[in-house]
């Protein structure tokens, strides 16, 4: 194909930086709800996360990955939009939980509850279960991973 | 003083105290302008020293809103529920946060949630709900357009 026919330096250099990004995935405490508990759970000793390079930081200015593990009310998306945009590119978004896809639990009878995440900030996996366990987040981990192995630095937020 | 001091000047001080059911404490309903020097009188004089909650309920057959106030005491390990009746419009009752300044909070969330006005609360600000929502929302008869109607399965 024409556009990597000049490709061997510019895909090694791609190969070599999203290797790069996909093994330290630095993640944002974002845990509103039960998710949380299953998130530090994930962090815990049996199923480790920070074996993957996922150190969890608590300032969004040194994270690049946002995983919205909970329930976001009305009150708490503008404050989630703001951590959202205070995050440096590459970003990316994982909406881990039925509340954070869908609203879950909540989607009918609720009147401040926001029906997923995705109304608020772009999200590139989702998690479904309630909460997902453990092995369910570092396999949306992976994916995530998968996502940015397909990433290219002539079509930075492409589609992988 | 001993408990049994306690349940005496408490069947003295409020004459209609019912008894307690299983699992909680007498309660007694005392009139809103009261409520103030009740308090006072039940923190200093019967050693209740703890307000464990304040919440309201709607009573939507009566036509009133009932806010409850539940006491506990470290000392004689005692508990006394006091009741407060007001009507739904216009309800007004003193705030107890110079007595118990966990009611502050307990305060702004009843507030909010049924449309009670405290009046002499030191931050009347809105706790959980967002500031755009309008209604109250604990109330029998709120609702809004978020709230979706399950889907009937037949």
């Amino acid at each position: 194909m024409a556009g990597d026919s000049q490709g061997f330096l510019l895909t090694s250099i791609d190969d070599f930086i999203n290797w790069a990004r996909k093994n330290s995935t630095w993640y944002l405490l974002f845990a509103t709800a039960c998710c949380g508990i299953e998130l530090m759970q994930t962090g815990g000793p049996r199923s480790d996360f920070e074996r993957f390079g996922s150190a969890p930081r608590a300032s969004p200015r040194q994270a690049d990955l946002m995983i919205v593990a909970g329930t976001i009310t009305y009150k708490m998306a503008l404050r989630a939009k703001i951590l959202y945009e205070q995050m440096p590119e590459p970003k990316y978004v994982v909406a881990m939980g039925s509340c954070a896809i869908s609203g879950g639990p909540y989607v009918y009878d609720s009147y401040t509850i926001v029906r997923g995440v995705a109304e608020i900030v772009p999200v590139d996996v989702h998690i479904p279960g309630c909460p997902p366990r453990p092995e369910a987040l570092l396999h949306g981990l992976m994916t995530l991973q998968e996502r940015i192995r397909g990433q290219s630095m002539r079509n930075p937020g492409g589609a992988a | 003083m001993s408990p049994s001091d306690v349940a005496d000047a408490l069947q003295s001080r409020f004459p209609g105290l019912s008894a307690a059911p299983p699992d909680s404490a007498p309660s007694a309903f005392v009139q809103p302008g009261d409520l103030h020097s009740h308090l006072v009188f039940l923190r200093d004089q019967l050693g209740f020293d703890y307000l464990v909650f304040l919440t309201a309920l709607d009573r939507q057959a009566q036509g009133r809103l009932e806010v409850v106030y539940r006491l506990f005491s470290y000392r004689t390990k005692a508990g006394v529920v006091i009741r407060v009746l007001l009507p739904r419009d216009g309800a007004r009752v003193d705030s107890v946060s110079d007595i118990y300044r966990t009611a502050e909070w307990h305060e702004r969330e009843t507030a909010e949630m049924f449309g009670i006005e405290f009046v002499g609360h030191p931050d009347p600000r809105r706790l959980l709900l967002p500031d755009d929502l309008e209604g109250y929302p604990l109330r029998k008869d709120f609702t809004h357009p978020n709230m979706i109607r399950l889907p009937e399965v037949p």
